[in-house]
Formats: structure tokens, sequence, C-alpha cells
């Protein structure tokens, strides 16, 4: 069986894919793309049994086969070809791929398609419509909130919850969560998933080219994203979501009001004095006067700036982690920002100094413990 | 500072517990004085020259020194009393000279490079040796060289009370003729296992091939080898920088009621924590240590994410313990360690820690710095005996006896 195809057209669905497979997968043949071509129309898939992409696009083929094709040799081939059109030759037989170029013939050794994990069936309890660029833009000022301590499955992946009103993502590493809401996105139903971070991480690096709606369909076990001609399936994390709710806290009388980008680069110098490992920081607001600073006792290194703010409350001394604030001050858009805190032990609360009207964007950290000045 | 002529000292109390007791009670002078544990399973911390030629040594069980020499005074150790002359005679030596790094409450290393163009190195030495005794009354020796270990040698040959210089180009000539277990580093486990290798004096070692302890004994052959031959390039480093903590216990008798074990390990965490948080520290990996009562000794660790918490630290504990207690049989001893410290605060969690606890935290701590360790504690940890110690961060070296060292 023969089918032709462009390579660089070939070559962009396969990087669309490609990030899903894993260099040491726990079963070999996850280390192909499936191909699968029916009537003229060809269908990749990758997979690593948690994360499913496919991916369509029209081939002048004779005829219809299912194989797995070695991934990591096919790409380089592909990228190491000028464009141009590939015939690719399939023994029905033994799978035995061959490629034909301009100036040459390249065999690889395929398996049958058969061997290929069936990708989970499309069922969906629910539907949903949102538009790509809200959807990429809440993945972004989520994901990199995830944990990553694999004792905590549940906070491994970004919170869906969507209800009559709207819909939440939200991420916490339990030391510092993000909320972002979605007010004009909205279900008749109730429901709540969380999905895991790799293939949020695929979706977001291809919802950057393209516009329109994505569907999101989604049953008790998977949840199915699908644009253009891509489809990323992800099985679900089966854990119970805790409640962040309460974590919130609703009274927090002293508040700060900053220039973000201002604060942002205040943050980075000074955690640059900070020790390496806690990356612990120190802010002190008094008056309408910020000291933000950092010491490495054992390297003795220490920083320390003075900003004019504009502070409302008591005056406190409060320590944070510079990496999670710099993070939140990155994934903020807004110029201003607003900086709620109640007592040195207690979260601290991030939000833009203007909402969106769409998007209500709520980000918490949770303070260092700070021990004698 | 490797090429340059190094003048090092090392300087040792001598029998230094033996020796502050008979001066705060003169009736104990010139007789045999043992200091230690007085219980069942006290040990020597300390013991005079006249029982050591009954051949008691410290870290001998106290009933055997017993045994050995029946007419010894036994006296219970009080350390903090130690701590305060240590201190004394510390800062006494900081104001003679350039450099200095105590490394036990007893003893320490001066480096003296270089001084020789305005006083005579060994004058120098001499004159700080006999101001301490001047001044303390407490019998001091060194030794002098051009490195740490040929110093640590010569002092112990000095001993008691005396000093010795090492002349330049002599020492390979100085240890040669000693036992090689006169090395610092050769325990007496190594020493057994140079012995049985043919290797029972100092000089055999200097002419075997570098290569040949390298393969019988790996990276530390190498260094054994170097420091046969009197090269050791460690400098005196001023500043004690506390790597880990620790705390471990023998019981009175050895015991199977885990109740009680688990109650001596959380009063331990409690007392590490604490020590921690006051010193702004957090460890990321815990130790615990078990001793059957066959002295089989085992131990396992844990990377646990950064913490001072007593509840956090004390559920890691618990795990490692049970994990580690298999054998059916009674333990002698327990001991837990933290390492991998790192100085900062805690990280607060949202869903574990909560506001109240790190309040009760903070007000608990508060009150021991302000009326002492021991005067709040958990109730669970009321009946269990620890060692109320020192801030383990003043960059003071630990004050634990000599032999505790491994």
């Amino acid at each position: 069986m023969k089918f032709v195809v462009n390579s660089k057209t070939l070559l962009q669905n396969l990087q669309t894919i490609g990030g899903v497979v894993v260099s040491k997968p726990i079963l070999p043949i996850l280390d192909n793309f499936l191909f699968g071509i029916k009537e003229g129309n060809l269908k990749i898939t990758a997979t690593d049994l948690e994360t499913t992409i496919t991916t369509e696009l029209e081939v002048q083929a004779d005829g219809n086969i299912h194989v797995a094709i070695p991934s990591k040799m096919l790409m380089e081939t592909l990228r190491s070809l000028p464009d141009q059109p590939l015939t690719l030759d399939i023994d029905e037989n033994n799978f035995t791929v061959e490629i034909t170029s301009e100036t040459g013939r390249y065999k690889l050794n395929g398996e049958p398609g058969e061997d290929f994990p069936k990708t989970p069936s499309h069922t969906a309890d629910e539907s949903l419509q949102i538009p790509a660029e809200v959807l990429e833009d809440s993945i972004a000022k989520t994901l990199f909130a995830t944990s990553n301590d694999e004792l905590r499955q549940n906070l491994t992946g970004v919170f869906f919850e969507i209800d009559e009103n709207q819909l939440n993502f939200v991420a916490t590493d339990a030391n510092r969560l993000v909320r972002s809401q979605r007010l004009q996105i909205a279900s008749s139903s109730t429901t709540s998933f969380i999905v895991p971070k790799k293939a949020l991480t695929q979706l977001k690096s291809n919802l950057t080219a393209t516009t329109g709606n994505v569907q999101m369909d989604y049953n008790q076990n998977n949840v199915f994203f699908s644009f253009d001609k891509v489809k990323i399936i992800s099985r679900l994390i089966d854990e119970k979501y805790p409640d962040y709710n309460a974590v919130i806290p609703t009274d927090n009388p002293n508040k700060l009001t900053i220039d973000r980008s201002q604060f942002l680069q205040s943050v980075k110098r000074i955690a640059i004095y900070a020790n390496k490992t806690t990356q612990q920081i120190r802010l002190k607001l008094a008056g309408s006067e910020m000291t933000l600073s950092a010491e490495d006792l054992d390297m003795s290194n220490e920083g320390t700036e003075r900003l004019s703010v504009n502070y409302a409350g008591a005056d406190i001394e409060i320590g944070f982690n510079a990496r999670y604030l710099v993070d939140m001050l990155t994934n903020m858009t807004t110029s201003e920002v607003s900086l709620e805190l109640s007592d040195p032990n207690k979260a601290g609360i991030l939000l833009p100094s203007e909402q969106d009207e769409n998007e209500h964007l709520l980000m918490l950290i949770m303070p260092m413990m700070l021990n004698k000045g | 500072m490797k090429n340059v002529d190094r003048i090092i000292v090392h300087m040792d109390l001598d029998t230094f517990f033996v020796s502050v007791e008979r001066l705060i009670d003169s009736r104990l002078k010139n007789k045999p004085v043992l200091v230690g544990g007085t219980s069942e399973r006290g040990v020597v911390a300390s013991c005079s020259y006249e029982t050591r030629k009954m051949g008691v040594s410290s870290g001998m069980s106290m009933k055997m020194a017993k045994q050995l020499c029946p007419e010894a005074i036994v006296v219970r150790g009080d350390s903090a009393k130690y701590s305060y002359y240590s201190k004394i005679i510390s800062e006494m030596v900081k104001e003679q000279v350039p450099l200095f790094e105590k490394t036990s409450i007893d003893e320490f290393y001066v480096d003296l490079s270089g001084m020789d163009h305005f006083f005579g190195s060994y004058k120098l030495a001499s004159e700080l040796r006999t101001k301490i005794i001047r001044e303390t009354s407490l019998p001091i020796s060194f030794g002098m060289s051009i490195n740490k270990t040929v110093a640590k040698i010569a002092t112990g040959e000095a001993k008691p009370n005396n000093q010795i210089d090492v002349k330049k180009g002599q020492e390979k000539t100085f240890i040669a003729p000693m036992l090689v277990q006169k090395i610092p580093m050769i325990g007496e486990k190594t020493a057994y296992n140079l012995n049985r290798m043919g290797v029972k004096y100092i000089k055999t070692l200097q002419e075997m091939p570098m290569k040949m302890m390298e393969n019988a004994f790996g990276k530390q052959g190498i260094v054994m080898w170097q420091k046969a031959n009197a090269i050791d390039n460690s400098p005196v480093v001023p500043h004690y920088e506390r790597k880990s903590i620790s705390t471990e216990r023998t019981f009175e008798r050895d015991s199977i009621d885990v109740k009680m074990i688990k109650n001596q390990l959380r009063a331990m965490v409690e007392q590490l924590c604490f020590e921690l948080r006051r010193g702004d520290k957090l460890t990321s990996c815990v130790t615990v240590k078990i001793r059957y009562a066959d002295f089989q000794t085992y131990s396992k660790q844990k990377y646990i994410p950064y913490s001072a918490s007593d509840h956090t630290l004390t559920q890691y504990v618990m795990d490692i313990f049970d994990k580690l207690f298999e054998r059916r049989l009674l333990i002698r001893l327990v001991g837990v360690r933290m390492s991998h410290l790192v100085g900062g605060g805690h990280q607060i969690n949202m869903f574990e820690d909560s506001v109240e606890l790190l309040k009760l935290y903070q007000a608990m701590d508060k009150m021991k710095i302000r009326f002492g360790q021991h005067k709040l504690q958990r109730a669970s940890s009321l009946h269990t005996m620890s060692l109320s110690r020192s801030n383990p961060f003043s960059g003071e070296p630990p004050s634990i006896p000599a032999h505790r060292r491994v």
C-alpha cells in the first residue's frame, strides 16, 4: 500500500502530537505513531496511555492500512529533509515502511496497527464550547501552580469546575493557588474534574495556532478537546480535589496596590540575594513604604530595596518564596496589581487591580514563617 | 595556602571533665576519678590518669571501669559546667592567635603560619599554654607541626600536661614508630583490618604504595596513606557549621515497649524541631537509628520536603521507625538525626497547617527560649529523659564527649 504526502505538512502534524511520546514508555509500541489511512484520510495518533492526541490530514493513498511507525526515526528523517512530496510504501505483510524522497530511499521497521493501544471511545456526558484564546489563557495562568508531588496526585492537574454561572480553572500545590473564573462560559449542569498537567501542556501549545472554539466533551473517565483537525484525549485524575474555597481568606484588611512590573523586577533582584533553596524574601510594609529584603546567612549575601507604595493597613512583616511571587506576577497581565494581607501566618491574595468583566482572577500565596528579625 | 609552610598547633585539655571537677572540688586531686553516667548503662566520659593505669579508658562502660578500679570516685557529669570553662579558654585563645578552630569542647587547632617573623611560634604557643594553666589551673597539652594530623598525634604523645614541637622535616620519622591507630582517622576496626594485612606500625604504612591502600580501602585508603606520610592540607576553619543535629538515648533497661519508645522519639523530635526553629533552619532528611540488645545497629533515612514542624517530622519519624523496627528483639537505643539543613522559615501549607497550630509553635518556642526547654513539654514526652543543650547553631562545636563521636 502506498500514499503520498508533503514532507513539511507531515512533519507539522507530527510535531503537533509528538510531545505525548515518552522516551522510555511502559509498552515499547508507545514509541510509535499510529498511522491509520481510510479512503484518503490519514489519522495519526500518539499516546502514553494517559494522554492521546490525534490529528488528521488528506493524503493520496491507494488503499487502507493501520501501521505503527517508530516516532523518533521518522521525525528525524522529516526534519532533515527539504520540503518535497514523499512516497510511503507499506508492506502489508511485514509492516516495513519505505520512504522515497527525491534523493533516496529509507526503510523503517513498522509494526501492525492492531498492536497499538486503542484510543478511548469518544462518549460525552456533557459538552462545552470554549473560545480557544480563553482556554489557552486560563491554562497558562493556572498550569504553573500545579504540584509535581506524585504523592498528591489530585494536585498534579488543573481543576475544572463548571456550573450554571461560570467555568473555574483552579491549580494549587498547597503553597500557592490560582483561580481563573470565566464568567461567560456556563453549563446547565454542575460538574468538576481534574485534568492532568501533561494533557494541558500539549493542549496549550497547540492552541496558539488556532482561533475559534474548542469543543470540550467529558465523561466520568476522560475529557476530549477537539479543534481544527486535532483531538486531545486525557484520562481524568480520579481523586478528590481539596476544598480550596475554605483556604481563601475573605477578610484581608491590609491592602497594597503596586505597579506590577516594578514589583516583579524588585522581587527578581532581591531573590538573587535569597537562600537558593528556600528562596525566602521578606516584605515589610509600613506607612507608604515597602521594604523588600533577603539574606543568605550561609553565603553572607544580603539585599534590600525600598519602594514607595500605595498601602492601606497596619504595619506588617511577612515572608514569601520569591519564586512563587515571580511566577504569579509574570502570569498576570494588568499593569497594576493589589496584594491583600491579614496576618504574617495567613495567606496573601494577589489580584489584578481591575478585574476583566469576563474573567475574575485570584492568586493566593502562603507565607513562609519568619523567625525573629 | 597549600604551598606555604604552615605551623599548626593542636591543643587539648587533659582529662578535661576530670580536671574541671577537681577545680571545683580539690579533694578529688591526685585520686582516681571517673566522670560519666552513673546509671547501670552509663559510660565513662572522662577518666583521670590514676584510673588509666588500671586499664580504664573513656567510652568504657561505667560498670566495667568500676570493676577495674573499685576505689575510683565517680562523678556525674554536668555539661553546662564544662561548656562554661571551655568558653573561657576559647576566649583566651581567641585573643592571642590569628586563626583558631575549636573542634570539640576540649580541643582546638591554632594556625600560627607566618607568626615566626614576629614572635617565634613555639614560644607563642608555650606562652599561651602557660597562660591557660596559670589563669584556669586546668592542665593542657599541645603538639606543634606542619599540619593538623601530625600536630594532633604530637599532642597525644605530649600528654599529660606537656608540649612537643615536631621539628620541620622530622614529621615522618616522628610518627613512624607509632601504632597505626595513632592516626586520628584510624579507629579500632580499621586498625584491626590493617593489622590483619600485616600493617602494625605507621612506618609500614609509609612504605606501602598508595595504590595498594586505595585498592584495600578505597578513597579512605588514600587519605590514610597521606596522613601516615604526614601529608594533610586540611585548613584550620574558624567557624563550625552544623551540618546536622541529632540526639540519641540508651534506655536504662532494654525495652520492647513500643509505646514508650515512640514517646521517646516524639520527645526527641520535639527537642530537635525546637532547635531547628530557634536556629532558623529547616531539615530535608530525617534518620532514625535503632540499636537492638545484641548491639546490632540499624538506621534508615528519608528525604522530605523542607520542614521544622513537630507534627510533620513526628509523622515521618514514626513511619520510619515502623519500617525499621522489624526484629522482634529488645531495643537498647534509639536516635533521631536531622540533616541537609538549610536556613529559612517554614513554608506554610494551606491544607495541612492551621494558623492556630503555627501560632502555638511560635508561642511555645518563645516560652522555651525565655524559661528553658523543659518548662514546657508535650504530655506524651513528660516521662522521657532528654539532655538539655545549648543552641547547636551558635557556631560552637557540639559538646558531646570525645568517645561519642564516630
